[in-house]
């Protein structure tokens, strides 16, 4: 990851990488300048993956007890952006009785930047995978004690007097699913999926979610010295002829949308096919 | 969302009713199948790689079968909590095991137990003198355990170190048996573990011959242990030569 740029013509390397530790917003500011990052790609050019940046998320599901407020619902670890995508009914097994509860774990193996970003997206890839026939619910029965039991195939004749509760819910229905994009505003720039290094010195960053039909899911900006105003969020153009360059937060986070479906739905089904 | 998230509620996950699993009768004269189809003293396919994480130092990553494991090594670096001056080196080990690394039906794993194991098996491989005054750090997560952990944890702790550049007297190896009735299983899987009467686990340095640790437990005789012993110690000087290979490869790889 050593910074190579064509801008500066400094003598060696090193001075670079010196450069880069004693001053890192000077730095950075003079390839905002020429409109380059300093790893060589563009300013508002979408890494299609994260720079170095893995994340691991699991779902695990275990039988509750659903809240008296909701029977019918199950229930999901961690809502956020995903109360959307499931519809928690799906989740019910025996109304009143028993539910799912989903557990949602999420591991960030190697971090470098945008870490909601890639998180989201490893939450919304489990759940797809969940969704198809390599991973299923398994099939469950209500025993006689009221309790959740598994039911296995080679089972004997005896026990099938117990009705499987959920043969035609095992897959789970994903409705609109979200994808979301983090980017930093300094001074007049917009940079779009920061990593690490460039999160740490400029302070301003705003994450917009944006679900498959392009609908605002969420907004979030934490703060900062920099203000997000409507130039830099939503250019108001006509929608019908909204330039791809014309680098506002929402028109690069439908972009971003559109190339994480198509490589969420290729991976998918590829490994569909195995 | 938020008022019905107030109390968590009591979960529990389905299980064959009644179907507790109970050790299958192991007659004195019949020989143990493997439930993976190898042979008593076979091992598992070792898949190793390095330079998994690029925020770290070092990195590794272990796949043995079922038991899957990464190891980022930090270092050497400052620590907070080096109080004293120390003209050698200090590491400091630590042990995660994911939330879904083990089935529903296994008891917790004792990660701080492991950790001290870990460090007891490295410390005598590492050149501390190398390092004064700093810390080493060493963060292994089992990202799925499919039997043997500890072995595979510090197989794969070693490469890290290495891949980081820290100074070592040797790789270090490790391989774990079990013994069941009258067999000796070599690396064995979960549910061997669970039906086992003893365990033996060796870490050595290979190219060496010196063991940097030894752990017994259970039932043995004195003429089993010198089988099992000898049979790790074979086993680990393959694993050594496994290492060296995955770590050549990765230096000799295009440079990007």
């Amino acid at each position: 990851m050593a910074a190579t740029s064509g801008v500066h013509d400094l003598s060696s390397e090193m001075e670079v990488d010196a450069f880069r530790r004693l001053f890192p917003l000077r730095f950075h500011e003079r390839h905002l300048l020429e409109s380059i990052r300093p790893d060589g790609g563009l300013l508002e050019k979408l890494e299609t993956q994260p720079l170095c940046l893995t994340m691991l998320a699991a779902i695990k599901m275990e039988v509750m007890t659903p809240t008296v407020e909701a029977p019918e619902e199950g229930c999901i670890g961690l809502n956020k952006c995903l109360s959307g995508m499931i519809d928690l009914k799906e989740l019910c097994l025996v109304g009143g009785k028993a539910a799912w509860m989903v557990y949602l774990d999420i591991y960030c193996l190697d971090a470098d930047g945008a870490l909601f970003d890639a998180a989201l997206l490893s939450a919304v890839a489990a759940f797809s995978h969940c969704k198809f026939a390599t991973v299923q619910i398994p099939v469950v029965s209500l025993n006689d004690d009221g309790r959740i039991v598994l039911v296995s195939e080679d089972n004997g004749g005896a026990k099938k007097e117990k009705e499987p509760v959920n043969k035609d819910k095992r897959k789970l229905k994903l409705n609109s699913v979200p994808f979301s994009l983090t980017c930093i505003l300094h001074k007049d720039y917009i940079l779009a999926d920061p990593t690490s290094e460039e999160e740490s010195i400029m302070e301003t960053y705003l994450t917009v979610v944006l679900d498959s039909s392009f609908q605002l899911v969420s907004f979030n900006k934490p703060g900062g010295p920099g203000l997000a105003n409507t130039s830099a969020i939503q250019k108001p153009t006509d929608l019908v002829t909204a330039e791809l360059d014309s680098g506002d937060c929402v028109t690069l986070t439908r972009q971003r949308v559109k190339e994480l479906q198509k490589i969420l739905n290729e991976t998918i089904s590829d490994m569909e096919v195995d | 969302m938020a008022g019905k998230s107030s109390a968590t509620p009591e979960t529990y996950s389905p299980s064959l009713t009644g179907q507790r699993k109970k050790r299958p009768p192991i007659l004195t004269d019949s020989d143990w199948v493997r439930p993976d189809g190898r042979s008593l003293h076979q091992c598992r396919p070792a898949f190793l790689r390095t330079g998994a994480v690029n925020s770290a130092s070092g990195s590794a990553y272990a796949e043995f079968g079922n038991t899957k494991v990464i190891v980022s090594v930090f270092g050497p670096r400052e620590s907070k909590k080096a109080m004293m001056y120390s003209d050698t080196g200090r590491l400091n080990c630590n042990v995660s095991y994911t939330a879904f690394a083990t089935r529903f039906e296994d008891r917790a794993p004792e990660t701080k137990d492991l950790s001290s194991m870990l460090h007891k098996a490295l410390e005598g491989a590492i050149i501390l003198k190398s390092f004064p005054k700093t810390t080493v750090d060493v963060f292994a997560l089992v990202l799925e355990s499919g039997g043997s952990d500890l072995p595979v944890i510090t197989t794969c702790a070693s490469l890290a170190l290495a891949d980081a550049g820290i100074m070592l007297y040797d790789m270090v190896a490790s391989v774990s048996v079990s013994s069941l009735g009258k067999n000796i299983l070599i690396d064995p899987v979960s549910e061997e573990e669970s039906y086992q009467d003893g365990s033996l686990m060796i870490t050595c340095m290979p190219s060496r011959n010196e063991v940097t640790q030894m752990t017994v437990t259970g039932d043995w005789s004195t003429p089993k242990i010198n089988e099992a012993m000898q049979l790790c110690v074979d086993a680990c000087s393959k694993l050594g030569k496994i290492m060296r290979l995955c770590l050549k490869e990765a230096a000799t790889a295009p440079q990007d």
